[in-house]
């Protein structure tokens, strides 16, 4: 049916062109969008500015805030890639599971997908801390991990499905035509296509989980909220930490979204 | 023409496929031998690509039997992998791999599906890019050649697996007119090499010179079969003289 078949293909020619949005991460500075650009110089050196500002002219208790956060910074990196990779992993065989034509695949992977998406993240770290706690003893740092990778894997799937199905079907066509199996096509020809699809969304995702790490100093680990909350609690300067701890996230956020951003320009420009 | 002593290389009897409510093959039945070129032309939407994409079953058929190089396609446990290791086919839209270079093209299901080295896969590889005329290109990206190139490149792939049939879907469909011309000449080279083929085409220049048999498909039906010659000269229903006068 060369109607049918062309009617495919241009659905094919335009699933190409489509660049998978996921807005949950913080906003990525392009030179098109000029407005953002320009914030996003004045933001990120303005919270350097304003931290060596502080730090300089009021030493007491700002300085000692400095020196006692940073530790903190480390645990947040730790629980952020710990969590990404985990979900990366889950997120694979997610995205995998939902365009599976086995129903059974199919269906546990879609069922996964809509629960975890509708709990917030807060209560399923909760859940699995405590609730699960009791069957499954885990310390703090495992279980934040656990619970941010399989919420994000939720997520990460999506982007997995998008990315392979923005890969035109005939390539599919083309590597099973010379006798691959549908996992060799997979593996040889469509993922690695599909990796460049994902890349700048997953990127996205990175800061996401990175902000929402913060949720996990309620599970007693020690990182970078964590340890503010700490330092505040003992010296009462709530107001002078809570300011450094939300100029650090700042910091930290707009220098990977620029990353993601300069990585996002060099895929577009190959 | 046909004498039965030969062997049959497809073998399909009485093939239905729905789209939907479309019945887009109608009870087809046809017999390919070894070594024959058959050309298949049609109007758009008559099931030609159907019936070719089903011979390597990218289309599952609901009715009929299908057999191919003595394997039933047809029948879900057949090893369908298998099958398509000895049947090579070739898009309209090329379908190159453009992750991969030129070569890497060629030598990918050599080494996946076939199990070869990779120098042997690569001196089969080279020798098909010159056969096809772009061994210069082995290194580079195909997203770089232009559509002749890239189709060329497509056929080479499909070569490499050392097929016994060869499929083509509209070829040079998605071409440029000033390189259909080089494709063609690679399909003639393939034909008088006794490759097996079955062409969906409305190049009736290549049909005339290679093909043995031409087959014009109407509403997912085989509505009459013949020479080249009798397509150009004589066809008897009306819907083949009216096609015949709009693709000439």
């Amino acid at each position: 049916m060369a109607a049918l078949a062309d009617e495919k293909k241009s659905q094919q020619e335009e699933a190409r062109h489509v660049t998978i949005d996921v807005g949950d991460g913080a906003a990525i500075p392009s030179k098109k969008d000029a407005g953002l650009f320009t914030a996003w110089r004045v933001a990120f050196f303005g919270a350097i500015a304003t931290i060596v500002y502080l730090a300089v002219s009021k030493p007491d208790p700002y300085l000692d805030i400095i020196k006692f956060v940073p530790d903190g910074i480390l645990v947040t990196f730790e629980v952020t890639v710990l969590s990404i990779l985990l979900a990366l992993v889950i997120g694979l065989f997610t995205g995998l599971g939902r365009i599976s034509k086995n129903p059974l695949i199919n269906g546990i992977a879609s069922l996964y997908v809509e629960v975890i998406r509708g709990i917030p993240l807060l209560v399923q770290l909760f859940y699995i801390y405590f609730a699960l706690g009791r069957i499954v003893q885990m310390p703090p740092l495992p279980s934040a991990v656990f619970a941010m990778g399989i919420c994000y894997g939720a997520y990460m799937g999506e982007i997995f499905r998008a990315g392979i199905q923005s890969i035109p079907m005939g390539q599919t066509e083309a590597a099973r035509s010379l006798g691959m199996s549908n996992s060799q096509s997979m593996y040889h020809v469509i993922l690695p296509q599909a990796f460049k699809t994902i890349l700048p969304p997953v990127g996205n995702e990175f800061v996401a989980l990175l902000k929402d790490s913060s949720l996990v100093s309620i599970l007693a680990v020690a990182d970078l909220l964590r340890r503010g909350r700490e330092f505040a609690a003992e010296s009462f300067t709530y107001f002078e930490t809570y300011t450094i701890v939300a100029l650090v996230y700042l910091i930290i956020t707009l220098f990977l979204s620029k990353l993601i951003s300069i990585m996002e320009e060099r895929i577009g420009a190959e | 023409m046909q004498n039965d002593s030969r062997r049959k290389m497809v073998e399909m009897k009485g093939v239905v496929k729905f789209f939907g409510k479309l019945k887009a093959l109608d009870n087809v039945s046809l017999d390919v031998y070894d070594g024959e070129k058959v050309v298949i032309i049609g109007p758009s939407g008559s099931g030609k690509s159907t019936l070719l994409r089903s011979v390597n079953r990218l289309e599952e058929i609901n009715a009929g039997t299908i057999v191919v190089d003595g394997y039933e396609i047809s029948d879900p446990k057949t090893n369908i992998n298998k099958v398509r290791e000895e049947v090579g086919m070739v898009f309209q839209q090329f379908n190159v791999f453009p992750h991969k270079t030129v070569l890497e093209n060629l030598t990918l299901a050599q080494k996946v599906v076939r199990k070869r080295s990779k120098s042997d896969a690569e001196k089969i590889a080279k020798d098909l890019l010159a056969k096809v005329g772009i061994l210069e290109k082995a290194r580079e990206y195909p997203t770089r050649l232009s559509g002749g190139q890239q189709q060329r490149v497509a056929i080479a792939r499909a070569l490499a697996m050392q097929p016994k049939l060869m499929l083509f879907d509209e070829p040079t469909s998605a071409l440029d007119p000033e390189m259909i011309g080089e494709v063609l000449d690679v399909m003639v080279k393939l034909a008088k090499e006794g490759m097996t083929m079955i062409v969906v085409t409305h190049e009736m220049g290549f049909a005339r010179e290679v093909s043995d048999r031409v087959i014009f498909m109407d509403e997912g039906k085989i509505l009459e079969e013949g020479s080249p010659e009798h397509f150009f000269k004589n066809p008897a229903h009306d819907r083949t003289k009216q096609f015949m006068r709009q693709i000439l």
